[in-house]
């Protein structure tokens, strides 16, 4: 734990989107701080904002999306308040992105090497033909062999998990001091995910970036986060270093979700159950969002907790966490009866 | 093979298929000519014991959903024997095979686009009640008052259209079509992958207790490892078009004869931040089905092969009581695993 300012601090932010049907609520009070050489993962079901929340760190809210509120810090500077120029120096300079599906994010009109030049040429006025030499240099650092003939195939000659090594050349070429992962190993088999993971490891070590890693996989989290935020109907409702979050959960929702995974290697009968459904984004419930499938709830979980310290750098969004904190109250849902 | 049910009685089995293969053509050129084949499923055998829940899985492209369907022959397998309850449905006729999907019956991945969005949950329901002429009328509404009950919805849902439901909602409407017309076996393809992590537990509890109640036969075919390990009695873990490993699920986990199936457990992540584990991080992709490696299919990407891997093929042998694997070093494999050990 460092005591250096964070690199990222986002602060309340909100992105809205305003619909004929009214407005949704995305992303509705996020924070969380960022530091240099870190992991954080923001973990989160469908519909809880989490992909909202990456494209807002970038400005990238399509209509009728708006950011409405917040303020997200970096390197001591607003990147709400920046023109739409300044913002273009910063996005694939010194914040990079990478998606679920790298099939739809690659041009298919463009050899992989083209699109690994790109940036190089606008952000670091390489020319062509430095700028080729460093893509066979990404390539080879994110391990696809033969480097010098591939930077000239195109994105369908190559494999899903290949491809995926593109994207990421592609996101580190100018050498951002964060990189934000969408889901990167969503869409990849178990054995090709486990080559990614490692592989973000060892670049994050290798260049001392900062990843936000956007995730739904609480196996992931475990392996590859310092710290995590977890996101429920657009807020972050607890956040905090990856063990307590494992071993300490604050709220509700957090042990709801680790109680519900089957666990390899323990056989369990029947599986502990969060009630209820995934909250749609146009009808987040009032008060606590999560109140109406909370094991614990209580009256005034209908009105809006905030997210507060409850320990040491452990936050959590919960009326209750103070007695989950002190062991008297058991926020897991119960065994469901046979 | 033979089977035993959960006590380990021979009983004879529901399921039964033996070498079954699917290959599919790839046509190329102005006069399509066929310039090879895919062999997605590719000499498949196993059998399953009534009541019993076989988990099969492994990663894209290795037959998995390919198998599932033809044993139902929603796509006709190109070679090979499927027995359902003593009776062999490869090559038969199209309507006593139509008589016969009543007794089996299959579950999507993707429950969005298995509902016809246009007719109600409730005629959905119902179709299936008058194709296979179940019921009427009334009788018919009740049943799909009955099913619906039955997969944890309430009778009134079935006057709703599918998109007024959320992904785990659908789930259980996608249960409740598959059990209308009272089924004996179910291959479940993929239930939940598609659905969020606080609505699976939902579903596969809802399998396992239906599975119960009901004494269904399931084939549950899936990529994540602990949902199969939680739903199945046995697991086969499949490899480019071919079973490679067959066990118990509590033996493949704990003692795994395969290197892939070693390999494919120590590469799940974990969600444990204490427990760090030796990973063996396959090198390289599946190879295409169209062209698979010659000899043991796995032997480019083993961190075990030998000399012999690539020159001749393993057969699927029983290495242990009911244990079967597909590799020439599978009692090495055991003692050489260095699968979910902390560091």
């Amino acid at each position: 734990m460092s005591s250096q300012p964070p690199l990222l601090r986002v602060e309340g932010l909100q992105t809205h989107f305003h619909t004929d049907d009214g407005i949704v609520r995305a992303v509705d009070g996020v924070s969380f701080d960022v530091r240099q050489g870190e992991t954080l993962a923001v973990v989160g079901e469908s519909g809880s904002g989490k992909s909202v929340t990456a494209l807002s760190l970038l400005r990238l809210i399509p209509a009728p999306g708006r950011i409405v509120g917040g303020s997200i810090q970096f390197k001591g500077r607003d990147l709400l308040a920046l023109s739409p120029a300044e913002m273009r120096s910063i996005r694939g300079k010194e914040i990079s992105m990478i998606f679920q599906e790298p099939m739809t994010s690659l041009n298919p009109v463009l050899t992989c090497g083209e699109q690994i030049m790109e940036p190089l040429i606008v952000h670091e006025r390489l020319t062509r033909r430095a700028a080729h030499t460093r893509a066979i240099e990404m390539l080879e650092l994110v391990g696809i062999p033969a480097p010098q003939q591939r930077v000239d195939e195109y994105p369908h000659q190559m494999s899903g998990g290949m491809r995926q090594r593109v994207m990421i050349a592609m996101a580190l070429a100018c050498r951002p001091s964060i990189l934000i992962a969408d889901e990167p190993t969503t869409a990849l088999d178990v054995t090709i995910q486990a080559q990614i993971l490692e592989l973000l490891n060892r670049l994050q070590e290798e260049l001392g970036m900062a990843v936000i890693l956007i995730t739904h996989d609480l196996g992931v989290v475990a392996e590859t986060a310092d710290w995590v935020a977890v996101m429920y109907a657009g807020q972050v409702v607890e956040s905090c270093d990856v063990r307590s979050a494992f071993n300490r959960p604050l709220h509700p929702y957090t042990a709801g979700l680790q109680a519900s995974l089957p666990k390899l290697g323990r056989k369990q009968d029947a599986l502990r159950v969060i009630p209820g459904n995934v909250p749609n984004p146009a009808h987040f419930p009032a008060g606590c969002r999560f109140h109406p499938r909370c094991p614990v709830a209580i009256p005034i979980c209908t009105t809006d907790p905030a997210l507060l310290t409850i320990e040491d750098r452990h936050l959590s969004r919960c009326f209750r966490a103070e007695e989950i904190a002190r062991g008297e109250l058991n926020p897991v849902p119960a065994e469901p009866a046979r | 093979m033979s089977v035993g049910n959960r006590k380990g009685v021979p009983v004879s089995p529901i399921l039964e298929v033996q070498g079954l293969k699917k290959y599919f053509p790839i046509k190329k050129g102005l006069l399509s000519r066929t310039v090879g084949h895919v062999k997605a499923v590719d000499g498949v055998s196993f059998s399953v014991a009534p009541g019993e829940v076989l988990g099969v899985v492994g990663e894209s492209g290795c037959g998995k959903t390919t198998m599932g369907r033809c044993i139902l022959r929603l796509i006709e397998p190109t070679e090979g024997s499927v027995k359902f309850e003593g009776r062999e449905i490869v090559g038969l006729p199209r309507r006593e095979m139509r008589a016969l999907r009543r007794r089996m019956q299959i579950i999507f991945q993707d429950p969005y686009s298995s509902l016809n969005p246009r007719i109600t949950v409730g005629s959905a329901l119902m179709e299936a009640l008058t194709i296979h002429r179940l019921a009427r009328g009334q009788a018919a509404r009740d049943r799909v008052a009955e099913l619906l009950t039955l997969v944890g919805l309430s009778p009134n849902h079935a006057s709703r259209y599918p998109h007024e439901f959320s992904g785990g909602q659908r789930q259980r409407i996608g249960v409740a079509r598959a059990l209308a017309v009272d089924p004996k076996l179910i291959v479940a393809d993929e239930p939940v992958s598609a659905l969020d992590v606080s609505i699976q537990a939902q579903i596969v509890n809802l399998l396992r207790d239906l599975q119960r109640r009901l004494r269904l036969t399931y084939i549950f075919v899936a990529h994540d490892l602990a949902v199969v390990e939680h739903i199945s009695d046995r697991v086969a873990v499949m490899y480019l078009g071919q079973i490679v490993e067959l066990a118990t699920s509590e033996d493949l986990y704990r003692q795994p004869r395969h290197p892939y199936t070693v390999s494919l457990l120590s590469a799940i992540p974990v969600p444990d931040p204490d427990r760090h584990r030796q990973r063996i991080v396959l090198k390289g992709d599946v190879p295409s089905p169209a062209h698979p490696p010659s000899g043991c299919r796995f032997h480019p990407r083993c961190y075990m092969a030998q000399e012999i891997c690539s020159r001749e093929e393993p057969l699927l042998r029983e290495v242990g009581t009911g244990h079967w694997s597909a590799c020439h070093f599978a009692e090495d494999a055991v003692t050489g695993a260095p699968v979910s050990r902390p560091t």
